[in-house]
């Protein structure tokens, strides 16, 4: 395994680089509060996957694309929030969730979306249905208006969609594979 | 990569990933028979490989959970299909495509509040019971009711009738005299009315079984609108359509209002499928082993228990290999 990188020099990397990335973010999201925020996070992201960097531009290019990545994130989870927000609202009747329970709904529901994006929407809706309202495959055929055989293979495509990206996340080696590609800017 | 049993994540080939789903989709779609079950669980033990991709395939259903578990299950889906559709028109307007007609009419919009969707409405009824929990409940007019596991039940009561759905599982009703309001349970396959008497209500795959205990009920088969009596010690199964003909009134039926799990002279078959009920995860059975006869009293609330009883009595072994998966093989000599 190659050496990772000891805390004292991370400590020079959030000294070379932090407020550098922190500005940046800050013209990005146009919010010093989120902006801190998500700095804080790249740096915290650093510690648990150390990462070495030969020159100065290399790892500004690589936190850059990190915190693209996170901006990205941080927009989708306030998208889903609102979306969540919004349907309890068109429901006045529900009771309210408490706060506690609605962080574990929102939490869910934007690891949910996160696996099912790249899926198409029709497996997507028939894997929720399936999987998040517990019916069976006759029951989300009959919503959907497709075969029951048409379920199952919708539900094992998306499960297998939700596999790979699984065992991706843990097969990247550390050491090899960064946590946001250079490619992905 | 040879049957290393290292800690470490084991690499695991596509062509796992694959079985792996589609056993998910098998064994989640309510239509896998226990020689299935059971083909699975020797799949499972076959390579430390299809265990890795097993402990992801319960990873992801465990990021369901929270909304699984939630009271507002339906705007948690809801705002899944909003955020569908608004990346949907997001990446048509960057492709520049005109609104696709159709598929957005398949909404999950309708599942809510579709009448079939009985387990979602399940959501909304006045008293639940959890996966492996019962209850005994006493409504206002006196008559007492014992939920079973997995159960939901709501109560509508008027000057005139009293009114119980059954959107999903087990009731048994002690039911209180009341000359002037009858009572009377609705289920997806029809209705069953009472006056002073003891009986259970018990919504299977595609039909309803009502035996009675004490008096007699009246079943009524929703969409043909056959009638039929039952009477004490008899049962019977209905669909929308039709009525079967009476039998005799399962003891079982009654036993589990008092917590126990009643197997007479059972396959063991017909016992997991019982077991099943109480319990969150799978439960595998061998072909091999699928028809020995089992007799019993087995505790409905400590169904690990009962597999432990099963392994005493029968000629079988549990086997565990995550919390709530289990396996029933036949003994190894």
């Amino acid at each position: 395994m190659r050496a990772l990188h000891a805390p004292d020099t991370l400590a020079r990397l959030y000294g070379d680089h932090h407020s550098w990335l922190q500005g940046w973010l800050r013209r990005r999201l146009g919010n010093a509060v989120d902006a801190a925020d998500l700095a804080q996070d790249a740096f915290v992201r650093l510690l648990a996957r150390p990462r070495q960097f030969d020159s100065l531009p290399e790892a500004r290019g690589y936190l850059r694309a990190m915190a693209n990545g996170m901006c990205v994130d941080l927009w989708r989870r306030r998208e889903i929030e609102q979306a969540w927000l919004d349907t309890l609202a068109s429901q006045p009747e529900q009771a309210l969730p408490s706060a506690e329970h609605q962080a574990l709904v929102l939490e869910a529901l934007h690891e949910i979306d996160a696996m099912l994006q790249q899926l198409s929407p029709r497996a997507a809706r028939a894997f929720v249905l399936a999987v998040g309202c517990e019916m069976t495959d006759k029951e989300v055929a009959s919503e959907l208006g497709v075969s029951d055989r048409m379920v199952r293979k919708y539900v094992a495509q998306a499960m297998l969609h939700c596999l790979q990206l699984e065992a991706r996340s843990i097969a990247l080696p550390v050491e090899v594979a960064p946590l946001y590609g250079a490619s992905r800017s | 990569m040879g049957e290393s049993h290292s800690a470490a994540t084991a690499v695991v080939p596509d062509s796992v990933l694959e079985e792996a789903a589609h056993w998910y989709a098998l064994l989640r779609s309510g239509e896998a028979t226990d020689a299935q079950r059971a083909e699975w669980g020797i799949w499972l033990d076959a390579h430390v490989a299809h265990q890795q991709a097993w402990t992801w395939v319960e990873r992801i259903g465990q990021r369901f959970s929270p909304i699984q578990d939630s009271p507002n299950r339906e705007s948690a889906i809801h705002t899944l299909q909003a955020l569908d559709e608004r990346g949907r028109k997001r990446r048509q307007l960057l492709l520049g495509l005109a609104a696709m007609g159709g598929a957005g009419a398949l909404g999950y919009t309708a599942v809510c509040h579709s009448p079939l969707s009985g387990r979602l409405q399940a959501r909304w009824a006045d008293h639940t019971t959890a996966t492996g929990e019962l209850r005994d409940l006493n409504l206002p007019d006196g008559s007492r009711v014992w939920l079973n596991t997995g159960s939901a039940l709501q109560q509508k009561f008027d000057m005139s009738l009293r009114r119980l759905q059954l959107h999903v599982g087990e009731a048994f009703i002690e039911v209180a005299s009341d000359r002037q309001r009858p009572l009377i349970v609705h289920t997806e396959h029809g209705t069953v009315q009472a006056l002073s008497t003891r009986f259970n209500i018990r919504i299977e795959r595609r039909a309803t079984l009502a035996s009675v205990y004490q008096g007699a009920v009246k079943v009524n088969a929703s969409a043909s609108g056959r009638t039929q009596l039952v009477q004490a010690g008899e049962q019977l199964r209905f669909t929308r359509h039709d009525l079967h003909a009476p039998t005799v009134a399962d003891l079982a039926r009654e036993a589990w209002t008092r917590g126990v799990i009643l197997a007479q002279d059972i396959p063991l078959s017909e016992l997991v499928k019982e077991l099943r009920r109480y319990r969150r995860g799978t439960l595998a059975v061998a072909d091999e082993i699928a028809h020995l006869r089992v007799f019993g009293a087995f505790p409905v609330h400590d169904p690990e228990g009962a597999l432990e009883m099963l392994s005493q009595a029968l000629p079988v072994e549990v086997r565990r290999r995550w919390p709530g998966w289990v396996s029933i093989r036949p003994r190894s000599p």
